[in-house]
C-alpha cells in the first residue's frame, strides 16, 4: 500500500521522463565515458547519455577542467558515428563545454570536414560549433572556408556563417572585417531573405562605429528593391539609429526618405517598424510624423490583435511627444477603447487622455471609471500618470480631475497604485490654487480609510504645508487629530508635526493647537510625546525666530551629512560648540526624496530616506589623502576638458568645500600602446595648489582619477571668477599593445588641457524656498545691496531667467523659473546658502525694451556675500 | 549488440568494426594514406595539415576501420593518448625521406609503446615507411633499425614500404593489420570467457 502511494506521487510530480530528473554529475560523466569509448558505438544510447550531459551543463552544475577534458575527447569519438541525431547532439556538446573544456582545438579539422562535406545537416551547425572552439590564433585556419560558407548557395549554412561571424566580430573585429567582400555578396543575393537579414546584420556589426560606412550600407542595400522584410527592418533600425545619434549628418535626408518610403512596404511588418522609428526620431515634427501616424491607424481596425496592439503602444508613444498630429485618430482609439484585449483598450485610453481637446475629457474620464476595476495595477498607474498630465495641461479641469483621482482612491488597489494616486493630487494641488481645497479635501478623506503608514504620513505632511495657506485651515485639524486618536505611532507623530505646522502658521489657531498638542503629551508612544513635548515648549516661548527655524522653517540639511557631521563631532572633544554651516546642504533634488519625511513625519520614513541618500558618498571619504577637506559644500557636474575621442580624455569635476577646491581629474587613456605614469594636471592661475594626489599608473582604457587642491581666498578676497589653466603632466612608457610588454624607458611628456573656471555658482548651493517673501522679510534690509543692469545680449526673458539662473546656481523659487507667455516683464526669485553657511537671496526683476534690463536685489546675513554677487553679476 | 547484426556478422553479410589510431609525424603522409584506402567516389583531391584529428571509415575484405587520424604537429602530438584506450590497432605513419627526423619519430613511438593504455595489450601495430618513391628515400629495412623495431616484444608488428599517392603497399599493410586485428579480437574474447 505505501510502495503503490509512493509510485502515485512521482507519477503527479510530471516525471514521465525519469532518466532526465535528478542527474548526479559524477554518475553521468561517468556513463559517457563508458558509452563513448565502446566500439562500435550504439547511436541510441548514445544520443541519450549526450542529452544527459547537456541537461547537466544546462543546470549550471560546475565541471572542472580535467572532467570536463575527459568527457569532451570521450564526446569527439563520437564523430566515427554517422547518426544523424547523433552528430548533431554532439555539436552542441562540443559549443556547451567549448569554454569548460581543455584542447577544444582537436576537433577543428573534423568540423571543418564536416562544413565542406556533402551533408547538408550537418553543415550548418558544424559552422556554428567550430566558430565557437575557435581561438583568435586558430582563427586564420578557417577564414578560407568561413569565406566559402557565407557565399554558399545552401541558405542554412549561409545564415549559420553569417551568424557566427557576428559572435566572432565581438572579440576579433579585425578579423571579421576581412570577411567583409563575402557578406555583401551574401547581402545583396536575391535568394533567401534570411540570408539577407544576417549578412546585412554582420555588416553592421563590423561597421557600427563608423558612421560614414553605417550611411553608405543603408543607402546601398535601400535601392535593391527585392528585399525581404526581415533585412529590410534591420535597415530601417540601423538608419533610425543613426539618424538619432547624429541628424546632421549630409545625407540623413536620403535615410529618412529610406524610411518613409517603408511606409508604402508591402509587408506589415516593414511598415510597423518604419512607423515606429519614424515615431522614435525625437526631432520629427508633426508633419513628418503624419505619414506614419496614418498607417498607425490603419493598424489599429486590423482584425490582428497583435498589429492593434503594437499601433496603439507606439500612438501613445507618439502622442507623448506630439499629441497633435495623433489627435488624428481619435476616432479609432475611442474605438478601440471596447477591444477585448484590455491592454489595448488601456493603451488607447492613456493615448486618448494624452491627445484629446479640453472639451472631450470629461466625457473619456467617466469612460475610465467603468473599466478600472478590470485592469491590472500596472495599467491603472499608467492611467493615473496620464490624468496627471491632463491635469497640468487642463488647469480649468483640474477639479473634475481630482474629482476622478479622488474617485480612484477609494477604490481597492494595490500601495504602487495608490501612491501614484497621492502623488497626482499632490501635482495638483501644487499647479492650481483654486484645485488645492478640493485636492486636501479628498486626501483629508483618504487618511480617514488608510492601511499603507507611508502614504499616511506623506498626506500628513502635505497638509501641515498647504493646509494653513488654505482659506479655512481649521477644518482640518479635525481630520489630522483623528489620525492621533485612531493610527499607529509612526502616523501619530506624523499628524502632531503637522498639527504644529498649523498652530505655526496660523496665530489665531494656537490655542486650540496648544490644547490638542497637551493631549498628545500623554501618548504611550516616545517619539510622538517628545514632538509634542519639543512644540509646545517651543510655542510657549513665543520666540518668533524659535518657531520659524523649527516649525515652519524648512530643514536644508542634508541628512545624512548631518548624521556625518555630528559623529565626528562626538569624535572630538567636544569642548566648542557643533557649528551647523559646516554642515552640506542638500541640493533640492535630494530635498525631493526625502520631502515626506523632512522635517521627521514618522520615525520609519527616514530609515529608507537615508538607505537613498548614502548612495551618494562623499568623494574626498575614499581618498585618505584628501579626508581632510571634507566636507564637501558643493559638488559640479563633469566638465570635459578635452575632445571627445582624443589620445587622452580627461573630465574635471569641482568639489568646493570650506576653503579649498578640489579638482578631481578623471583622466583616461586610449593609446593602446602607452603607459602613462605619475598622472597629475597642473593648474596655474590665481590659487595656490596646496595638494596633489597623482595616479600611479594608467593603463590603456581605464578610467581613474587624480585630484589637485587649491586653497581658496577669504570672503573679502575672493573675485568672482578665477581661471585656471591646465595641463596634464604624465611619463610615457611605450608598451606593446598586443602581449602588453612594457619597455624600461620612460620619458616626460603633457598635455595642454582647457581652462577651468570657478564662478560664482560654484560658491552657492541650491535651497528652495517653500515661502520665499517670508524669507525675504526674515533676512531684513541690513545687508541688501541693489543695481541695475542692461543685458543688451538678450531677446527673451525666458533666455535671460535660465541666464541668470544658471550663472549664479541658486534655487529658483515659486516656480518663478517660467516665464509666462506674453509677458514683457518678470521677476525671478533665486534663493541659495553662500560657501560658509550664509544665506543668500535674490530678487531679479525683468523687464523687455531693447534687450532685458535687469534690476538685481541681493540680501545675505553677510554683507561680503552680497556685494561679491552683485560684482559678479556686474 | 543486437541479435540482427550478430546474425549478419556471421553470414557474412555485415563487417566487424574496430578502431584504429594513425599517428606519426607531421607531413608523413597520414591522411593522404586514409584518403587513399577509402573507396573511390569518396576521395578528396586537396589534402591539408590536419588540426586536430578526423575520423575516416574505411574497409579491408573482412573488417570496417573506424581511423582515427591525428594531427601530426608538435603542438597536437600530446593528444593522441586520448584516443590509445579503446582501439584495437595502431598505424605509425613514418616519412622514409626524413631522415633528420627519425629520432624524433623514435621518440614518439616510445612513448607510445611506453603509454599505460596500450603496454599491457597485444595491438598489433603497422608501420608505413611511407614516400618510398621519394629519391632519399631509406629503405624499410633501414628505417626499422633506425627506429629499432626489434625491441619491440610485446606486440606484434609489421613494417611495409608504401607509396600514399599511388597505393603502392598500402593492401598489404592493410590486410597484415585486419588479421592481426582479427586474432587479437578473438584472443580478447577467448580470454573474455
Amino acid at each position: 500500500m505505501h510502495g503503490f502511494r509512493r509510485d502515485k506521487k512521482e507519477e503527479e510530480d510530471g516525471s514521465g521522463s525519469h532518466s532526465l530528473l535528478h542527474l548526479d554529475k559524477s554518475s553521468v560523466l561517468q556513463e559517457a565515458r563508458a558509452t563513448f569509448n565502446g566500439t562500435p558505438v550504439v547511436a541510441r544510447k548514445c544520443s541519450h547519455v549526450l542529452t544527459k550531459i547537456l541537461m547537466v551543463l544546462n543546470q549550471g552544475e560546475a565541471i572542472g577542467k580535467e572532467e570536463a577534458t575527459e568527457t569532451f575527447f570521450a564526446i569527439t569519438k563520437l564523430f566515427q558515428s554517422r547518426d544523424q541525431a547523433v552528430r548533431r547532439l554532439v555539436y552542441v556538446c562540443i559549443k556547451d563545454m567549448a569554454s569548460i573544456s581543455n584542447d577544444v582545438i582537436i576537433v577543428t579539422s573534423s568540423l571543418t570536414k564536416d562544413m565542406t562535406g556533402k551533408e547538408d545537416e550537418w553543415r550548418a551547425p558544424a559552422i556554428r560549433a567550430l566558430c565557437r572552439i575557435t581561438d583568435a590564433q586558430m582563427l586564420q585556419s578557417i577564414e578560407r572556408l568561413m569565406k566559402q560558407a557565407m557565399v554558399d548557395k545552401t541558405p542554412q549554412v549561409a545564415s549559420a556563417a553569417l551568424t557566427s561571424s557576428v559572435h566572432v566580430a565581438r572579440t576579433n573585429p579585425e578579423v571579421v572585417r576581412r570577411w567583409l567582400n563575402e557578406a555583401t555578396e551574401a547581402a545583396s543575393s536575391s535568394g533567401e531573405g534570411l540570408v539577407q537579414y544576417h549578412a546585412i546584420g554582420l555588416l553592421y556589426t563590423a561597421r557600427k562605429h563608423d558612421k560614414l560606412a553605417v550611411r553608405k550600407l543603408v543607402s546601398k542595400h535601400a535601392r535593391i528593391a527585392n528585399r525581404s522584410s526581415l533585412a529590410c527592418c534591420l535597415l530601417i533600425r540601423i538608419a533610425a539609429k543613426a539618424l538619432e545619434e547624429d541628424d546632421s549628418v549630409p545625407n540623413s535626408g536620403e535615410m529618412m526618405d529610406f524610411i518613409e518610403g517603408c511606409l508604402r512596404h508591402k509587408s506589415e511588418m516593414v511598415i510597423y517598424e518604419a512607423a515606429r522609428s519614424l515615431v522614435g526620431l525625437n526631432a520629427t515634427n508633426p508633419k513628418e510624423l503624419a505619414p506614419a501616424v496614418s498607417v498607425l491607424q490603419l493598424f489599429c481596425s486590423s482584425p490582428k490583435p497583435t498589429l492593434r496592439l503594437a499601433a496603439v503602444r507606439t500612438l501613445s508613444a507618439a502622442a507623448a511627444i506630439q499629441p497633435a498630429a495623433v489627435s488624428a485618430c481619435n476616432l479609432d482609439l475611442e474605438n478601440l477603447m471596447s477591444d477585448g484585449n484590455r491592454s489595448v483598450a488601456t493603451l488607447a485610453m492613456s493615448t486618448l487622455l494624452k491627445t484629446g481637446g479640453e472639451s472631450s475629457v470629461e466625457r473619456l474620464v467617466k469612460q475610465i471609471s467603468s473599466f478600472m476595476a478590470d485592469i491590472g495595477d500596472e495599467l491603472k498607474v499608467e492611467v493615473v500618470r496620464a490624468v496627471r498630465s491632463l491635469c497640468e495641461k487642463f488647469p480649468r479641469k483640474a477639479s473634475t480631475l481630482s474629482a476622478t483621482l479622488a474617485q480612484m482612491l477609494r477604490d481597492e488597489g494595490g500601495v504602487e497604485y495608490k501612491s501614484a494616486l497621492v502623488d497626482a493630487l499632490i501635482a495638483v494641488l501644487h499647479d492650481d490654487n483654486d484645485a488645492r481645497n478640493a485636492a486636501l479635501s479628498h486626501l483629508c478623506e483618504f487618511i480617514e480609510d488608510c492601511e499603507h503608514t507611508s502614504l499616511a504620513t506623506r498626506v500628513l505632511h502635505v497638509l501641515g504645508r498647504e493646509g494653513p495657506k488654505t482659506a479655512r485651515p481649521a477644518a482640518f485639524i479635525r481630520y489630522i487629530y483623528n489620525r492621533v486618536i485612531l493610527e499607529a505611532a509612526a502616523v501619530r507623530a506624523a499628524a502632531v508635526t503637522a498639527l504644529a505646522q498649523f498652530g505655526a502658521h496660523c496665530p489665531q489657531l494656537l490655542p486650540s493647537i496648544l490644547v490638542l498638542l497637551r493631549r498628545c503629551a500623554l501618548d504611550q508612544d516616545d517619539e510622538v510625546r517628545d514632538r509634542a513635548t519639543l512644540y509646545i515648549a517651543i510655542f510657549q516661548s513665543e520666540d518668533q525666530s524659535l518657531i520659524s527655524s523649527f516649525i515652519s522653517g524648512e530643514m536644508h540639511y542634508s541628512v545624512t551629512a548631518l548624521e556625518k557631521s555630528l559623529k565626528n563631532y562626538l569624535k572630538t572633544s567636544c569642548s566648542e560648540e557643533f557649528d551647523m554651516k559646516t554642515v552640506p546642504i542638500a541640493t533640492p533634488l535630494e530635498q525631493g526624496i526625502t520631502s515626506g519625511s523632512a522635517p521627521g513625519s514618522a520615525p520609519i520614513e527616514p530609515v529608507v530616506a537615508r538607505a537613498k541618500a548614502t548612495v551618494k558618498e562623499d568623494p574626498l571619504e575614499k581618498v585618505p589623502q584628501l579626508a581632510k577637506y571634507s566636507p564637501v559644500f558643493k559638488s559640479s557636474g563633469p566638465l570635459a576638458l578635452t575632445e571627445a575621442l582624443t589620445e587622452y580624455t580627461v573630465s574635471c569635476v569641482k568639489h568646493v568645500t570650506g576653503s579649498h577646491v578640489v579638482l578631481q581629474f578623471t583622466c583616461e587613456n586610449t593609446l593602446t600602446d602607452q603607459l602613462l605614469e605619475d598622472v597629475w594636471v597642473q593648474v596655474e592661475g590665481d590659487l595656490e595648489i596646496v595638494e596633489i594626489v597623482n595616479i600611479d599608473e594608467l593603463k590603456c582604457g581605464v578610467q581613474q582619477s587624480c585630484y589637485t587642491v587649491v586653497e581658496l581666498p577669504d570672503v573679502d578676497n575672493l573675485s568672482s571668477t578665477f581661471t585656471l589653466a591646465c595641463t596634464l603632466k604624465f611619463k610615457v612608457r611605450d608598451c606593446d599593445p598586443t602581449t602588453g610588454e612594457v619597455d624600461d624607458g620612460s620619458y616626460d611628456d603633457d598635455y595642454v588641457l582647457e581652462d577651468i573656471e570657478i564662478t560664482v555658482a560654484d560658491h552657492i548651493q541650491k535651497v528652495l524656498k517653500a515661502d520665499w517673501a517670508a524669507a525675504w522679510e526674515e533676512l531684513g534690509p541690513q545687508n541688501e545691496l541693489e543695481d541695475t543692469f542692461a543685458l543688451s545680449a538678450m531677446n527673451t526673458l525666458q533666455e535671460a531667467v535660465k541666464q541668470i539662473h544658471s550663472f549664479l546656481g541658486m534655487q529658483a523659487c515659486e516656480r518663478s523659473d517660467n516665464v509666462p507667455e506674453g509677458r514683457s516683464a518678470h521677476t525671478l526669485l533665486l534663493a541659495g546658502v553662500f560657501r560658509g553657511g550664509h544665506a543668500v537671496l535674490v530678487r531679479s526683476r525683468l523687464a523687455l525694451s531693447n534687450g532685458v534690463t535687469m534690476n538685481l536685489s541681493v540680501r545675505s546675513t553677510d554683507p561680503r556675500v552680497s556685494n561679491l554677487i552683485t560684482q559678479s553679476v556686474g | 549488440m543486437g541479435i540482427f547484426s550478430k546474425l549478419a556478422e556471421w553470414l557474412g553479410v555485415k563487417r566487424k568494426e574496430c578502431n584504429i589510431v594513425v599517428v606519426g609525424l607531421d607531413n608523413s603522409g597520414k591522411t593522404t594514406i586514409l584518403n587513399k584506402l577509402k573507396p573511390d567516389d569518396s576521395q578528396t583531391s586537396d589534402i591539408v595539415p590536419t588540426i586536430g584529428f578526423n575520423v575516416e571509415n574505411f574497409s579491408s575484405k573482412s573488417l570496417q576501420f573506424n581511423a582515427f587520424d591525428m594531427s601530426g604537429q608538435g603542438r597536437y602530438r600530446n593528444l593522441w593518448e586520448h584516443y590509445y584506450k579503446d582501439c584495437q590497432g595502431v598505424i605509425f605513419v613514418i616519412d622514409s625521406a626524413d631522415k633528420l627526423r627519425m629520432p624524433v619519430a623514435k621518440d614518439e613511438l616510445d612513448q607510445l609503446i611506453q603509454h599505460p593504455d596500450l603496454v599491457s595489450k597485444r595491438v598489433p601495430v603497422l608501420f608505413f615507411a611511407n614516400k618510398m618513391d621519394h629519391r632519399d628515400a631509406l629503405s624499410s629495412v633501414k628505417c626499422s633499425t633506425l627506429l629499432k623495431l626489434d625491441e619491440i616484444s610485446n606486440k606484434p608488428w609489421h613494417i611495409c614500404a608504401s607509396n600514399a599517392i599511388t597505393g603502392e603497399g598500402l593492401d598489404e599493410g592493410v590486410n597484415w593489420l585486419s588479421d592481426q586485428i582479427k586474432s587479437y579480437l578473438r584472443d580478447l574474447e577467448r580470454r573474455r570467457r
